[in-house]
């Protein structure tokens, strides 16, 4: 054991963090159980997939490349492909070493550093390694994404080659840029939110930081390592260069999805679609009149709580702010599609996806939970065995949903507008699933009631989500809505996946069972926001 | 369904592949097999293969005609390519289709750049995939393996062939160029030395980024892919479907034999092969002397199990007309879809295996021991069999069949082990039994092409 690894090092490391609630994103825990994953296809008795190895993902790149959110991504992907992936950020390692409220040494990063901040270096580099091998040796993880600068072809060499001796693959994926308007952007947004700027303006903070990275990091090297397997995206995603040694199915794999990344930041809502005349799967009938008029005040709300961001973006100082264009998705369902009409009238652009219509119910159509209960009392126990994978004859399991979503979840990361998507609740369980790192088991229980919006906010290190409640809607169409499939899932409290996660550190409360609240319990309330505080890697 | 009554438009964007590079670089290989991929997984593509509407005028042109100097070669090539381009743009406009490959060498920017155009008024979008290659020795590979079984040399000596097709090339090489900053607006992706190193730019659309997901896992290395059914099962005789049976005493004869049988169906020296089997007892048996025989490397793929037939797993197919009647008549009507209660569909199987079918493309030389509903997938994608027909397929037991990609097509022979075997097959709309396969189709072709 290492003498200069302190009890507080330990107890700040990355590895205790503590448990997301389902309104943060949890993509830095890991799930307890071995579960397959939303879209795994397959598990092998490894827990690892495709016969491929493990396999080091080494990010390259200077601070505010992005190279925290394509890990982040990436390892968010990965885990809904099945394939079991953390995430190791040097930073977090390097913050639970320096102690809160020092500085890093000025030639912390500097290729002839001082003897002590050579040590020091080392030092946070060894515990990061030390993790990485444990979790690829002893937890059966297959990816480890190594999350830091390595700004020198020496030093990258030198890590591919002490994996490689312990039998570990590494891909490099470099983050470069040129274009100075995409680095100040993401500056701007995820670096100078830190204490040290509370009293700058943007653009002298921005400045500030960009200096303070070319001195504290005089030299970077972009990859041309021949030997090396590399991915080389430059300029947010513009183009990519494959440097293919020894590519496998995963490698291959995160190309597709990194032609599909980029690294704006934009919002994400969900909304279901109104109600409608006829509660048939089949007839796929038109909205009611109280669905047309769901329509029109959810329009009117989520409009009004866009412009009210706005506002308060300009009050903060950023004058000039202006919303990014929103785009509306639907299903090609007649519900879904006319919910989007007001804002369609407004002008907004309507996109139909036929492969967001909702979870086929098959036999299950039109019939009350009693009577599937006492139709098919096999299925029903094996449903509750396994709500996630089962499907009833003829039906869709959520598996399903999800592997015929897959495509629809590529466009979603592709998307560079704000998105508002119209759908089923089943499919919008699954889309949720997908962005907040949702275990598969409990993709089944999302609850999505019709008086609320639900917002995802990216941030480099997590998303989150947050409720806007549309107001002065019937309560008889706020829950599980008449036209809804009364496929019976278990009772609540027999499997109850939200709950006993862990409770939050800061004792603030946050509600950890997360969108199962019982409806009877909701109260009128305020968008709210549940957010884990990062500390910003400021270099 | 498209609900006009919103007036929205829901999404249909048509891509173009162009594709670019000097001839012997696999360009007809990546077009034609990107189609098969394309259609295979239900996206109706087409190629659009200039050289055979040059064809059509000068079937068999010497290298002089490729001579940019000659002013007629180069005035037949234009509207060999305009030809094409016309038909492309009607098969869009006509509703058929969602990809269109262009093949040729497309290798002036003055003639990318009217592709691009062209099809940018029709509101088709363009992915330009370029291959570029400077080893010489996978150049003259190419030539002799694949060139000379082109078209235009049929017939002829294929060392003069190889000969005229050099010259052929010195004649693009002198107008070449390669696709460059000038062009950074497009879409395209570059390959370099089939695929060592890869440039993607400006990548619009996920249907675009999926081929090139699918093209990258693409090797233009000469290799063979062999495939056989399980030896027979106990299950097999007694007629039921699924279950995880043990090998008959004829399926163990047949195991024997394997190793014998891929011996026999040309395994060039020095070749490794991969052994892929399910997770099934039927094909690790069946697949168990050629391992201990050969040493080859052996994996198993759950991915390779068979179709699972839910509730009727265990059950023959006369139970299951007699338990579920209304099924069985569902699935004759159309077995492609049809989901068996609480198991799957042969759509659901081809989507299981696409990670399989991205596997194979990246592999050299496998031998394959699965299922009659998996091995139907499988075949159907490398031979481009239409999904409707798929599915009724013969693929009798106990025989290897050996499949090599070609540029012009996949070559298919089949090798009988000549050990008796129940058939397995049943024909559509006929009675709940396993029957033979009608007489004129019991003896396959030996060699079978696509194009």
């Amino acid at each position: 054991m290492d003498t200069l690894l302190t009890a507080e090092i330990v107890a700040n490391s990355p590895q205790f963090r503590r448990k997301s609630s389902t309104f943060v994103d949890a993509i830095h825990d890991l799930p307890e159980k071995a579960d397959l994953a939303p879209a795994q296809l397959y598990s092998t008795e490894s827990g690892r997939l495709f016969h491929s190895g493990r396999i080091v993902i080494i990010t390259v790149g200077l601070p505010a490349r992005g190279k925290t959110h394509i890990s982040v991504a990436l390892a968010r992907y990965l885990r809904w492909l099945g394939v079991k992936t953390r995430i190791f950020h040097l930073g977090d390692y390097r913050r639970a070493t320096i102690p809160f409220g020092e500085d890093m040494p000025e030639d912390y990063f500097f290729v002839n550093a001082s003897a002590s901040s050579v040590l020091l270096r080392q030092k946070i580099v060894r515990k990061c390694r030390e993790d990485i091998y444990h979790f690829l040796n002893h937890e059966n993880g297959q990816i480890a994404i190594y999350d830091a600068v390595n700004p020198l072809a020496s030093g990258r060499r030198s890590l591919a080659k002490e994996f490689a001796k312990h039998d570990i693959e590494t891909l490099f994926i470099e983050s470069w840029c040129d274009d100075e308007r995409i680095i100040e952007e993401n500056v701007r947004r995820v670096k100078i939110s830190s204490p040290d700027y509370v009293s700058w303006t943007p653009d002298d903070a921005v400045k500030h930081y960009l200096t303070r990275i070319s001195s504290r990091i005089p030299q970077f090297q972009t990859m041309e390592e021949k030997d090396l397997n590399y991915i080389k995206m430059i300029n947010a995603g513009q183009r990519l260069i494959v440097n293919n040694r020894s590519f496998g199915y995963l490698s291959n794999r995160i190309v597709f999805y990194l032609l599909n990344l980029h690294i704006k930041s934009r919002r994400t809502y969900f909304v279901r679609a109104g109600v409608s005349k006829d509660l048939s799967y089949k007839s796929d009938s038109s909205l009611s009149e109280k669905g047309d008029d769901y329509a029109r005040k959810m329009t009117e709300r989520l409009l009004a709580h866009r412009e009210s961001e706005k506002q308060e973006m300009i009050e903060r100082g950023d004058v000039g702010y202006e919303l990014r264009p929103l785009k509306v998705w639907t299903s090609t369902r007649r519900r879904t599609v006319e919910t989007a009409k007001y804002l369609y009238d407004k002008g907004y652009k309507v996109r139909q996806r036929s492969q967001m219509s909702q979870l086929n119910p098959g036999v299950c159509e039109q019939m009350s939970e009693r009577r599937i209960r006492a139709e098919w009392p096999d299925e029903v126990a094996k449903h509750e065995l396994d709500p996630y994978h089962h499907r009833y004859p003829r039906a869709e399991s959520y598996h399903d949903l999800a592997v015929r979503l897959e495509p629809v979840i590529l466009e979603l990361e592709r998307e560079q507008n704000d998105l508002l998507i119209i759908a089923h609740e089943s499919v919008l369980r699954v889309l949720y699933g997908y962005l907040m790192a949702c275990n598969a088991a409990d993709i089944p229980f999302l609850e999505f009631p019709r008086d609320e919006i639900i917002e995802i906010i990216p941030e480099s290190y997590q998303n989150e989500a947050r409720r806007i409640h549309i107001p002065d809607l019937p309560e008889e169409i706020i829950p599980a809505s008449p036209e809804d499939i009364k496929i019976p899932v278990p009772p609540s409290g027999v499997v109850s996946p939200m709950q006993g996660l862990g409770s939050p550190m800061d004792g603030s409360g946050t509600p950890q069972s997360g969108l199962r609240t019982p409806s009877g319990l909701r109260t009128p309330r305020e968008p709210e926001r549940i957010s884990q505080q990062h500390v910003e890697d400021v270099v | 369904m498209s609900p006009a009554y919103l007036g929205f438009q829901s999404e249909d964007y048509k891509i173009c592949v162009v594709m670019v590079g000097l001839p012997a670089r696999g360009k007809s290989l990546i077009a034609g097999k990107a189609m098969r991929y394309l259609a295979w997984v239900g996206i109706p593509a087409k190629v659009f293969n200039v050289g055979s509407y040059r064809r059509h005028a000068t079937p068999q042109p010497a290298a002089t005609f490729f001579d940019p100097h000659n002013e007629e070669g180069e005035r037949m090539r234009r509207a060999a390519a305009e030809a094409a381009m016309t038909d492309m743009l009607q098969w869009f406009q006509d509703g058929k289709g969602v990809v269109a490959v262009l093949d040729a060498t497309n290798s002036t920017k003055e003639r990318r750049k009217w592709i691009y155009e062209t099809c940018h008024k029709a509101d088709i979008e363009t992915l330009f995939v370029e291959s570029i290659c400077d080893d010489e020795d996978l150049i003259m590979n190419n030539i002799l393996e694949v060139k000379t079984t082109s078209p235009d040399y049929k017939g002829q000596d294929p060392e003069l062939a190889a000969l005229d097709f050099r010259n052929r090339i010195r004649n693009y090489e002198l107008v070449y160029q390669t696709i460059d900053d000038d062009e950074k607006s497009f879409t395209y992706v570059k390959l370099i030395n089939v695929g060592s190193t890869v440039i993607i730019n400006q990548i619009k659309d996920y249907l675009s980024s999926r081929l090139v997901y699918y093209i990258q896992n693409l090797h233009i290395k000469p290799r063979s892919i062999w495939l056989s059914r399980h030896g027979e099962s106990e299950f097999n005789l007694s007629g039921k479907i699924g279950g995880d049976a043990n090998i008959s005493e004829r399926g163990e004869a047949y195991a024997r034999k394997l190793p014998e049988l891929l011996r026999q169906s040309g395994v060039p020296e020095n070749t490794k092969i991969v052994i892929w089997t399910s997770t099934l007892k039927r094909t690790i048996q069946t697949a168990r002397h050629l391992k201990a025989e050969t040493g080859y490397e052996k994996l198993e793929w759950k991915a390779l199990d068979e179709l699972d037939s839910g509730v009727c797993d265990g059950l023959t197919y006369e139970e299951i007309a007699e338990k579920y009647p209304e099924d069985f008549a569902a699935r004759d009507e159309d077995k492609y879809n049809y989901r068996y209660r609480g198991g799957e569909s042969y759509r659901d199987v081809v989507i299981r295996l696409e990670p399989i079918i991205m596997e194979l493309e990246r592999s050299e030389n496998v031998i394959i021991v699965t299922h009659q509903a998996v091995l139907r997938c499988i075949y159907a994608y490398f031979m481009n069999v239409p999904q409707e027909q798929s599915p009724w397929m013969e693929v009798p037991l106990h025989t290897l069949i050996k499949l090599t990609p070609r540029a012009y097509g996949t070559e298919e022979l089949r090798f009988k082990a000549n050990i008796p075997a129940v058939s397995t097959w049943r024909g559509k709309g006929s009675s709940a039994k396993h029957q033979d396969f009608p007489a004129e189709g019991s003896e396959p072709a030996s060699t079978a092409g696509t194009h």
